[in-house]
């Protein structure tokens, strides 16, 4: 049993290593994207380190978040944003686009497992710099804070942070998966963007509860944003970190079942 | 040995339908009204390997249905398919590492990057061992002649040379089954010629069994012997090509050779019982119905100083044409033979 296992594993792992290689070896393609894409990143920071400064101007604590304690937010949301626009986004949204004019028919008839295919077929390097400013400003809100991190704080901080991000994807994944019926999505997905933009930057203790409730599970941007900054702020507690992982189990087996249910329902664009 | 077994294959789309206006349109959003569209309708055949099979039909017969149902991107309503031994729409990934499916109007390799670097990918997807990988990279980029393609983004590239590459890219994990569908479309006369006689080659050096469609009878012609016409969804001939114009042809051509042309028009009218006639430097060729060749060819030699006599099927397109007008649930649809 195990042997045919870790040989798709394997097969898997080699797929991906040669989308992330061709990402790398094509660079240089991007240079223009990529001046645009510090040039996008710095104002984004500037306008939301401006809006910390006007909320700490009146208050010295919002919900219970220090100034430092909200930056580490700030930076965890430019990490996970960072992670969707490298791979996820533009995945999605080629598969979109080749369900609509029928090139999606090639990823099918393609001997490896047609989610992984769809979802790391663009890796768009660009969105590192998302990822650069991310990590800078979470070490400088770690390091402002004071106070050292011990090493199982970091281990849970990766481990939410790897639920958040499985979670924030089999959520966009589903959302994609409705272009099977759907021709015309996209803009599902510029809507997903503009609430993780403009929601996913507080920490979602703040709002009320119903908002809580539908920014925890209708739209996961909660266990993905907010609970790997509550690591990396001295504020998990063992249940939420057993539920981000459940959540991310729970969101990602739903996610797979939704995408085969799909396939057998795909009928193709048209000869 | 069999290649490809299809069994009573039957595929009906589901299609939503509402009349035009806001109205309708308004309508649908609230209740959606949909049609039973029958695309393919219980068709079977065999194809054995090594086979090249010409799949005939006009625009909406069912030939792209068929083939994607073989190629396992579509579930059929009922029927069975077997090819290389496995039921295409599980999608096993033994069965899709052995086959290919090249569509002329849509491409698989990857937009921005070079052509080399989506060959690097299929290499991963389908494992294709490193040594493996260079010498058949080597050998088509031979035959197609890719050395200047390789390294330059697909976008960059002419369609004619972008067809080259797809088709390479196609055939690097050597595939034993082929589905080509119209793989020559939009390209120029030499490029045709190209790609037709690689695929020839191809099937000439390692036997894969070819299902090819094509608008071009020109690619028909060059590579199947056998073909398979569907129309309306159903099988309407499965057998030689040239057994297809025995059947279809509903006319004939007779051209005779004249000593001298005397005769006038009037008279050579009534010889030919009024068909049309066209007159040439050294005689006059007239088009007949079938049962009425022996008899028309009869009279000419009878009363006209014949040299040369000559009776002709008419070019295969015609055919094609005439068989592809038949309105559908006519005598000739059940005309179906094994092949």
């Amino acid at each position: 049993m195990a042997g045919p296992l870790l040989d798709r594993v394997g097969h898997d792992a080699r797929i991906v290593a040669t989308y992330i290689s061709l990402g790398v070896v094509n660079l240089v393609q991007y240079r223009s994207d990529f001046v645009l894409a510090v040039v996008n990143g710095l104002i984004t920071l500037v306008t939301q380190l401006l809006a910390l400064a006007v909320v700490f101007g009146q208050t010295s604590e919002l919900g219970g978040w220090s100034r430092h304690d909200l930056l580490v937010l700030v930076g965890v949301h430019f990490l996970i944003g960072g992670l969707i626009g490298l791979v996820i986004r533009p995945s999605m949204e080629t598969m979109m686009e080749g369900i609509r004019l029928g090139t999606f028919d090639f990823t099918l008839v393609k001997p490896a497992d047609s989610q992984l295919l769809a979802s790391v077929q663009v890796v768009r390097p660009p969105a590192l710099v998302d990822v650069a400013i991310g990590v800078g400003v979470v070490v400088w809100g770690v390091g402002g804070r004071g106070g050292a991190l011990s090493a199982g704080d970091v281990a849970l901080f990766l481990l939410t942070l790897l639920c958040g991000t499985v979670t924030i994807y089999s959520f966009v994944l589903a959302l994609s998966t409705m272009a099977f019926w759907f021709v015309r999505l996209d803009n599902v997905l510029a809507i997903f963007q503009s609430l993780f933009g403009q929601a996913g930057r507080w920490p979602v203790t703040i709002f009320p509860g119903w908002l809580r409730l539908l920014l925890t599970f209708a739209v996961p941007l909660a266990f993905a944003v907010t609970v790997p900054s509550e690591a990396l702020t001295g504020r998990l507690d063992l249940a939420t970190t057993l539920g981000a992982v459940a959540l991310a189990a729970v969101f990602f087996a739903a996610a797979r079942w939704f995408w085969f249910f799909a396939l057998r329902r795909y009928t193709g664009a048209s000869a | 040995m069999t290649a490809i077994t299809v069994d009573r294959l039957h595929k009906t789309y589901t299609v939503p339908e509402r009349e035009g206006g806001l109205r309708a349109a308004v309508g649908s959003l609230v209740r959606r009204r949909t049609r039973q569209v029958r695309a393919v309708a219980e068709v079977s055949f065999e194809i054995d390997h090594g086979e090249v099979v010409g799949f005939l039909g006009p625009n909406g017969a069912g030939k792209t249905t068929t083939l994607k149902m073989l190629a396992g991107l579509l579930h059929p309503t009922s029927g069975e398919a077997r090819v290389l031994g496995s039921t295409p729409w599980q999608r096993e990934r033994s069965y899709l590492s052995r086959m290919a499916l090249i569509m002329g109007q849509r491409n698989q390799l990857q937009w921005d990057i070079p052509v080399l670097d989506s060959y690097r990918l299929n290499q991963a997807v389908f494992r294709i061992p490193d040594a493996q990988f260079r010498s058949r990279l080597d050998e088509l980029t031979e035959l197609l002649e890719l050395q200047a393609l390789l390294r330059k983004p697909v976008r960059n590239l002419s369609l004619g040379e972008r067809m080259k590459c797809e088709i390479a890219g196609s055939l690097l994990h050597a595939p034993q089954v082929l589905f080509l569908d119209e793989p020559t479309i939009g390209l120029d006369v030499a490029m045709q010629r190209r790609i037709r006689s690689f695929v020839a080659d191809y099937n000439r050096r390692t036997g894969a069994c070819v299902m090819l469609t094509s608008h071009y009878m020109a690619d028909v012609e060059a590579l199947c012997r056998r073909v398979i016409v569907i129309h309306h969804g159903r099988l309407l001939f499965d057998g030689g090509l040239t057994d297809l114009v025995h059947r279809f042809a509903a006319e004939k051509t007779i051209t005779v050779e004249l000593e001298e042309s005397r005769a006038d028009d009037a008279d050579l009218a009534r010889l030919v019982g009024g068909h049309p006639l066209e007159r040439s430097a050294t005689g006059i060729s007239v088009r007949v119905p079938k049962a009425e060749t022996a008899r028309v060819a009869a009279r000419l030699l009878a009363e006209l100083p014949v040299v040369d006599l000559v009776v002709e099927e008419p070019p295969i397109e015609s055919v094609i044409e005439q068989v592809f007008d038949a309105p559908e649930e006519q005598p000739s649809g059940q005309e179906v033979t094994g092949g």
